[in-house]
């Protein structure tokens, strides 16, 4: 007797991690999927623990916080946990991207389109979750990222006022940035069911860049295990942050209740919008600087429709690997510059690393097909 | 019951492999470790070495930037000779 037999919810579950063909030589770099999973359960599950105790409005959520820190039991933890769960949650992120990018998984168009959108929603809650605190940080940065849409042409005035509920950022504001903070993971989950789905229709890739459909195992017990072993390895840190250094990515700003008459001197999101924020003050122009910071990340999506190697990735490709690691070094000193203030030679730093940046999608095609024609 | 929406890639839909006998051992007939000390630990330092010269210049190259960067800020921070000499 077997229940997968007569269940079709246990089917789906058999299907999709215990005999789901998986290739037998996937590395480290594809532990990052489940890691990302593991990263949501641990924030929605924290996140909920955390809205038992949370108040949105502006005279109470700064306070709320501080004083739950003693009055509730272990939710000193739950609230470290929340703020680097975050910050874990993006480094799965962006190293399952750099995956995607160097190993040509976005020829599976459906999968990279429904992840990229996954990565927006994920940033989106990020921020609206750094609002609620409601510190100096919190609500200049609230305001600094609303505010880019009143560049919008003719409308943007007006979406800016519907954004916030009144005429600045404000307890409207607050209240619906929570609502927002709680529904959007929700979205995320589903959305992940979407990219799993898509996902098994036409099965991992590997790192060779060609078909393993001639040598497969099941995913349970070798996989399970290995992503096991993955998850030992990325929370271990995350809980050495909770417990040892909690506030180590954090902003001291954010200590301070959020004042609209007292303006920071160094306003600045968390460290991984650093990158993007960095390319926002980089174009002179607001309306360009809004485009350009939209550009960085949606440009991802143009990466299905470059032109395709003969080999997918670039494990055989030694130009288009030099390239790669070329684009993390500028994606590491974007992210410095964007900590950095608007003063020389930062400026021209952050410009010269915005134009390398979107160099790199322009050139990696053209420079891995050179190669496949010389051969 | 096998939902139909899976029936796409599954074992024994997979490939048509002609022409090719595997062979393997039962692992009841094996160590599942084998080698993993002898030679994996060398294969790490392979893979290094094959790696480094792709992913260290990059880097080292970032770093040089990053240094450059701040001390040219440094620089421009303090008082130049010369930068006041309107003022007397």
């Amino acid at each position: 007797y077997k229940a997968s037999r007569f269940s079709p919810l246990m089917s789906v579950v058999r299907h999709t991690v215990i005999t789901l063909p998986t290739p037998v030589n996937i590395s480290t770099w594809w532990n990052f999927g489940s890691l990302l999973g593991v990263c949501l359960a641990i924030q929605i599950f924290s996140g909920l623990v955390l809205s038992l105790h949370f108040t949105a409005h502006t005279d109470l959520s700064f306070y709320v916080v501080i004083q739950s820190f003693g009055d509730v039991y272990y939710n000193w933890w739950f609230r470290a946990l929340h703020a680097n769960g975050a910050s874990f949650f993006f480094i799965g992120l962006y190293l399952h991207v750099a995956r995607g990018m160097y190993y040509g998984s976005y020829v599976f168009k459906e999968v990279w389109s429904v992840g990229v959108v996954i990565l927006l929603l994920v940033m989106a809650s990020a921020f609206l979750g750094y609002v609620l605190p409601w510190g100096q940080m919190s609500f200049w940065g609230a305001t600094v990222i609303t505010s880019l849409f009143s560049a919008l042409p003719i409308i943007g005035g007006d979406v800016v006022i519907w954004l916030w509920g009144g005429f600045s950022v404000d307890n409207a504001t607050l209240t619906r940035f929570f609502g927002l903070h709680f529904l959007l993971p929700f979205t995320v989950a589903g959305l992940a069911g979407l990219h799993l789905f898509f996902l098994h229709d036409q099965g991992s890739s590997n790192p060779l860049g060609v078909s393993s459909d001639y040598n497969k195992v099941v995913f349970h017990h070798y996989y399970v295990l290995k992503d096991l072993v993955g998850v030992c390895f990325f929370v271990g840190p995350l809980l050495g942050l909770v417990y040892f250094n909690p506030w180590l990515l954090g902003d001291p700003e954010n200590f301070i209740e959020g004042n609209p008459l007292v303006t920071p001197h160094h306003i600045q999101p968390e460290w991984y919008f650093l990158f993007a924020y960095a390319i926002l003050r980089a174009v002179p122009n607001k309306l360009g600087g809004v485009v350009a910071l939209a550009v960085a990340v949606l440009i991802l999506l143009y990466m299905p429709f470059s032109p395709q190697t003969a080999i997918k990735g670039l494990s055989f490709y030694p130009w288009g690997k030099a390239l790669f690691f070329s684009l993390i070094g500028v994606f590491i000193l974007l992210t410095w510059a964007g900590a950095k203030p608007v003063e020389e030679p930062y400026v021209v730093v952050s410009q010269v690393l915005s134009f390398l940046y979107f160099s790199y999608f322009l050139l990696i095609g053209p420079l891995t097909r050179i190669q496949d024609k010389l051969l | 019951m096998r939902p139909s929406f899976l029936l796409r890639k599954e074992f024994g839909n997979l490939a048509v492999i002609r022409g090719t006998v595997k062979y393997h051992l039962s692992p009841l007939e094996q160590r599942a470790f084998a080698g993993a000390i002898s030679q994996g630990v060398p294969n790490i330092f392979w893979r290094f070495r094959q790696s480094f010269f792709y992913v260290v210049p990059p880097m080292l190259l970032s770093y040089l930037v990053y240094y450059t960067a701040e001390m040219e800020h440094d620089r421009l921070q303090r008082k130049q000779p010369g930068q006041f000499d309107h003022e007397k």
